[in-house]
């Protein structure tokens, strides 16, 4: 039988509770609950009640501040009861440590489930309730249910799934076209394909078979959009990574590997090489935002730790794009998720990952746009440390031996490959609920530690994570050189029930797959003993070049690697410009809606400014990078917020991975997609030149860095294509004048939404650019806040201000045309080096790049952390004629690749920014205003407390 | 009772379970302060194959030990006191060994009962959830407590220094009795302090709500302390959010380690 132990707060705050009566209230505006409490819910199977109020009174019950009951209900008659728990089969990451820990107190549990209870007093009726948990989404019902009553039993029963034969050989097109769709994802054409092998090999495939052709093929794992040979606008154009691979390896200076493994490695310091890989996890996070976030954190680290022959994580970065929190709810399509609950709760999976695996959340940015409301972008970057010996992979041997660590293999996050590759529908949520799952941190942590101590015992020949197409695709992939034999009745699995075709594609969380020479076998073993991993032997390397998965002794799946890995043929992809839009990209050099230097009040002046420091994408966001630990390590030598109350913001991340060496790494990254959506050449231009800024503002020296490019991009149709093929070329001239490598990266083309009424929306094209590398001295590096009163502050750097297009600027003001920055690519490498040359010689007292908001953005959020306020200058017959008759187009130009820079003296100024354009802008001031002078005259002075306050609002209504 | 020798290194046993996530920057800090820090599994102390009598220091990093599934420190405080409870009493009636947790090694030391009153196996006070509801890092102004009888406390400064905090359960409760026996038999060893130096309980300086601002905590021989901000991530100036703004700035967590050092070398 099942004992019930429910354990409440008795003294001091319901924390949980009091938090969803606040929602209730604040949010709902409901009065009718006058409280809320909330119980732990902990059903235990298979022991005695004696045993049971043991383990209520040892461990789950406290009794300073709790209580118990036993097999009967806390609650009064008077109140509302709904008990929140995870659905049967979905992982509940508690009960491995509760089923250990009653072990350790020699109690003996068959299995044990947890749930939370919540307890509403008031007038409300049940039903009012309920709804509350929905709207409050206390509820999520694609991985939880309510429990209507007290189960039977908590193991989950069945008997393994059948084998089918699938007849393709004898489908017609639209049979198979039933087939593939919302299961396969494959097109007509490569169903053919398909169909062809089969008819040549003489059978029909297994489910198995068409399950790991499908993965195999998938958007996701084979990018056929970037592989295919392409005509832009009826000419010919190389495929897309083509042209990025082969730009990129004529700078390989530091290059260890790049585009071959897990993540992009380069050169290090002392027999070290450091990686970097940046993932997306858009779909998953789109219908389930917590569990979504927590896995594309956890497969990332996985393929940070699946390079080479494993590499230590030792940060990570988070970059969001959502519609505006704020948007009208009725914009919202069906099946859609609002998105304030998907921004909390993409950031609160997040934080619960990768706080526990222990990897500092050191940078992020969030970005806003309603075209995000039917599918957000949700970037998740990881890094690491590896010594330069084993950052390559060896190749597996006959006879080496396949075994899977880690995670057990549930039905969860079945098709998650196939389905990231579709275009979302309404119908998603429904159908693809199982394509969600849950991390569980803890089993990554241990896996992680002892992989780890595996690499440094040299115990392994070959690492692969399991990933998207589980052990289909990792299997498929380490096994491709030599064949392997595989048996998946070794598998160990969270329930019985599964279908072999589900053991093999499930892509349940925390598994690697690794080659171990037969000879290491029992070490790595003992190992994983230690570090309390499960380890499962799955089959072997065998030399026959097939891919043979066998199930109790029978056959599920035989298939050749060559047609598997290069069965596919090469796509031929056509593009065209769109036309039939209005011509956005006005020709004309000051477009309307330019205060065109009227005089305006300093009231109005402010008000601008007010605006623009509380648009989103601007706002303070440490609100959410306080929940992120970024202090783990010990490695972080310039925190995301310093300043004189630690609330400054700064560019990038500077850390130092061993400790008592002084060389660090630097990480960094950009985005705009609004500009994209304008100008997809000068957009990608801007995000790549925003991530270098970034990077070489807190003293990082670009010559030294690798970049990777991540594509979040609508569907590839003819004209998103057109557009992404516009990305790719700009990256390559970011490639050719900057003089460094693309060493890793990843497209997700399926960010278009279709509603059953024929709505249509496509996300802005992200191109995320992010930047990693190395510099000598972490302890020559600096912040953005302003150093000291009195001091000259001056623009470094080719602006254009001619061009406003996409700012924040005239998204404030509703101007919804002109063209976006050009930056001038002759201009920013030396601008780029001047500026590292100035920080490692000590002149620059504090950097901060110029970006969205613009030159007096920077200058704010200088003056937060300095504690001090600035006056600016503008004047006459300088830089650029805007600056006295365009002072908001000089204010608020985005052109990045600028910097405002401190020094001491302006001579420091001249004799440092010998060869690139720069302009004195004024002096930093003791009085905290900033005050804007124009020919000596004032426009306006702001206190610099007062736009703080603005700047930080917006998060903190969000994140109280 | 074995006493190890003392060689000119002091030996610190770093204790690793599933989910301990800052081993390696505690080692570190051992390390730098002239310390023989070694990462252990507590399955290698199960096993046998490591001994706690062989060591002089036992350091409790920070982290998620099994997740803090139920509670905070919970399983893993389970674990010692199942298996260890005979162990862990000869180790700390030793007069040449010290005990450190910091962060999650602090939430395990409350929940085994060693500290505060060295009740192994019962619970006198708890670290509950952050009154604000939530996981926080940040850096916190803290300050030593006079009179403390914490012995790893000699010439710390008297004045505010910062520590960073990095959690969600680290709010200090007790019974009010229990408290009076604390504060009586002073066993605070840092508060929580407003920018004048004062304890304070108002938000964010003190970063969950902790009763009497209690930052950490010992016992009654001072040689076992628990605190929830984190030292072994100030022991390197760099590591400070200002360091480039206060070019005086040392690393305020360091003469801690030296002390735990000293004290054990002296012993």
């Amino acid at each position: 039988m099942i004992h019930t132990i429910r354990v409440k707060t008795s003294r001091g705050p319901d924390i949980q509770g009091e938090g969803v009566l606040h929602d209730i209230r604040s949010v709902l505006k409901i009065n009718s609950i006058q409280k809320v409490e909330t119980a732990s819910v902990y059903r235990l199977e298979g022991i005695s009640k004696l045993q049971a109020k043991k383990l209520a009174e040892i461990l789950f019950c406290e009794k300073i501040n709790q209580a118990y009951s036993l097999n009967k209900p806390f609650a009064k008659k008077s109140s509302t009861v709904f008990e929140v728990g995870y659905k049967p089969g979905v992982m509940n990451p508690q009960v491995t440590s509760i089923i250990k820990s009653a072990r350790d107190l020699g109690i003996n549990i068959t299995t044990a489930d947890t749930s939370i209870e919540y307890e509403f007093h008031g007038q409300a009726k049940k039903q009012e309730v309920k709804e509350i948990l929905e709207k409050l989404h206390l509820l999520n019902d694609t991985i939880q249910h309510i429990v209507m009553e007290e189960p039977k039993t908590l193991l989950t029963k069945g008997t393994a799934g059948k084998t089918t034969i699938i007849p393709i050989r004898k489908m017609n097109n639209s049979e198979l076209l039933a087939l593939s769709k919302d299961k396969l994802f494959l097109n007509l054409d490569e169903l053919h394909i398909v169909k062809k092998y089969f008819v040549k090999i003489k059978r029909n495939p297994t489910d198995c078979e068409l399950e790991t052709i499908a993965q195999a093929w998938s958007e996701h794992c084979v990018h056929k959009t970037f592989k295919a040979n392409l005509i832009i606008d009826g000419k010919k154009k190389k495929p897309l990574i083509q042209r990025i691979k082969e730009e990129a390896l004529k700078h390989n200076k530091n290059i260890v590997s790049a585009f071959v493994d897990n993540s992009g490695v380069m050169d290090f310091y002392d027999g070290f090489a450091i990686c970097g890989k940046v993932e997306t996890h858009n779909s998953p996070s789109a219908i389930e935002p917590y569990g979504g976030a927590m896995t594309g954190s956890g497969g990332v680290f996985r393929d940070v730790l699946g390079t080479g022959l494993g590499a230590k994580c030792i940060a990570s970065t988070d970059i969001f794009c959502f519609a505006h929190p704020n948007m009208n709810p009725s914009l919202l399509p069906n099946g859609c998720l609002p998105p304030d609950y998907l921004l909390k709760r993409v950031v609160a999976g997040v934080r619960d990952y990768g706080n526990r695996v222990g990897i500092p959340t050191n940078n992020g940015s969030v970005h806003f746009h309603n075209d995000f409301r039917a599918k957000p972008t949700v970037v998740v970057g990881a890094y690491g440390i590896l010594p330069k010996k084993k950052a390559k992979k060896g190749r597996p041997k006959i006879g080496d031996v396949i075994v899977c660590v880690g995670g057990k293999t549930g039905r969860d996050g079945i098709h998650g490959a196939t389905f990231s590759s579709g275009e979302m529908t309404e119908k998603t949520s429904s159908i693809n609920s199982s394509a969600v799952q849950i991390g569980n941190a803890i089993e990554e942590k241990r896996m992680f530690d002892a992989i780890l101590e595996a690499q440094r015992q040299n115990c392994i020949r070959a690492i692969q994570d399991c990933g998207a197409g589980g052990f289909s695709s990792a299997i498929g992939e380490i096994g491709q050189s030599q064949g392997v034999s595989v048996y998946l009745d070794k598998v160990s699995l969270k329930y019985k029930g599964l279908a072999p075709w589900e053991i093999w594609v499930s892509e349940s969380q925390e598994r690697m797959i690794l080659a171990i020479p037969f000879k290491n076998l029992k070490q790595f073993l003992n190992i994983c003993k230690l570090f309390n991993v499960q380890a499962s032997i799955l089959g072997k390397f065998d030399g026959s070049k097939k891919l043979q998965v066998y199930f109790r002794k029978k056959s599920v799946c035989n298939l050749d690697m060559k047609f598997l890995h290069h069965g596919l043929p090469q796509r031929i992809m056509r593009a065209k410009k769109n036309t039939s839009d209005e011509p956005i990209q006005s020709p004309r050099r000051w477009p309307d809606g330019l205060l065109r230097g009227k005089l305006i009040s300093e009231n109005e002046w402010i008000a601008v400014l007010e605006r623009v420091l509380s648009h989103g994408n601007i706002a303070s966001k440490e609100q959410i990078a306080r929940l992120y630990d970024h202090s783990v390590g010990g490695t972080n030598d310039l925190q995301s917020y310093s300043g004189e109350e630690l609330d400054s913001p700064n560019d990038a991340v500077v850390i130092r991975p061993i400790l008592n060496k002084e060389f660090g790494m630097v990480i960094s990254h950009g985005l705009n997609p609004v500009l994209n959506a304008i100008d997809p050449y000068w957009g990608s231009i801007w995000a790549s030149a925003e991530a270098l800024a970034n990077y070489t503002a807190v003293g990082g020296d670009y010559k030294n860095a690798s970049l990777i490019n991540n594509y979040i991009w609508p569907f590839p149709d003819e004209e998103s294509l057109w557009s992404l093929d516009k990305s790719v070329d700009a990256v390559v001239d970011i490639m050719k004048k900057l003089k460094i490598p693309v060493i890793s990266g990843k497209d997700s083309l399926s960010s278009t939404y279709r509603g059953k009424d024929g709505a249509v929306i496509k996300i802005p094209p992200v191109l995320c650019m992010s930047v990693f590398g190395k510099i000598p001295n972490t302890s020559k590096t600096i912040t953005s806040d302003f150093k000291k009163e009195n001091s000259s502050f001056v623009l470094v750097g080719k602006m254009d201000f001619s061009r406003m297009g996409g700012s924040i600027y005239y998204e404030t003001q509703e101007i919804r045309h002109g063209e976006v920055p050009h930056v001038d690519l002759e201009i920013l490498p030396k601008t780029l080096t001047r500026i590292y040359r100035g920080i490692v010689q000590g002149k620059i007292l504090s950097c901060h790049d110029i970006s969205e908001g613009g030159l007096i953005t920077a200058l704010f959020e200088m003056c937060i952390g300095g504690g001090m306020g600035a006056t600016i200058h503008l004047r006459g017959g300088r830089m650029d004629s805007s600056e006295v008759n365009h002072p908001e187009a000089f204010l608020f130009n985005e052109t990045a690749g600028c910097f405002i820079v401190e020094v001491e003296h302006e001579s420091t100024a001249k004799n440092l920014f010998t060869d690139v354009p720069f302009l004195m802008l004024g002096k930093t001031t003791k009085e905290k205003l900033i005050t804007v002078q124009r020919n000596n005259r004032k426009m306006f002075s702001a206190d610099v407390a007062l736009l703080k306050k603005v700047w930080q609002e917006p998060m903190k209504k969000l994140f109280p | 009772m074995t006493i190890v020798k003392m060689k000119t290194k002091p030996k610190v046993l770093v204790l690793k379970a599933d989910g301990i996530n800052r081993d390696e920057e505690l080692a570190f800090s051992f390390e730098i302060s002239g310390g023989d820090a070694k990462i252990v599994h507590i399955n290698d102390l199960r096993n046998g194959r490591e001994k706690l009598k062989n060591y002089h220091i036992l350091a409790l990093p920070g982290g998620f030990a099994y997740g803090d599934d139920i509670a905070s420190g919970k399983i893993l405080a389970v674990e010692l006191t199942s298996f260890f409870t005979e162990e862990l009493k000869q180790f700390i009636s030793r007069k040449d060994t010290a005990v450190l947790g910091v962060c999650n090694g602090f939430q395990t030391l409350v929940r085994t009962g060693i500290l505060p009153f060295r009740n192994i196996g019962k619970m006198d006070a708890i670290l509950t959830n952050n009154d604000s509801g939530r996981f926080e890092c940040r850096w916190v102004p803290v300050k030593v407590e006079k009179n403390s009888r914490c012995v790893f406390l000699e010439n710390m400064p008297d004045e505010i220094m910062h520590y960073p905090v990095a959690h969600g359960e680290g709010k200090f409760f007790a019974e009010p009795e229990v408290l009076q026996k604390i504060e009586r038999e002073h066993l605070v060893a840092f508060r929580y302090t407003d920018k004048h130096g004062d304890p304070t309980l108002t938000y964010p300086n003190n970063p969950n709500g902790s009763i009497n601002a209690i930052m950490g905590v010992t016992d009654k021989t001072g040689s076992v302390l628990g605190l929830m901000p984190h030292p072994e991530c100030f022991t390197r100036r760099e590591q400070h959010p200002n360091w480039r703004r206060m070019p005086s700035l040392k690393p305020q967590g360091l003469p801690l380690f030296k002390n735990i050092i000293d004290y054990v070398k002296k012993a």
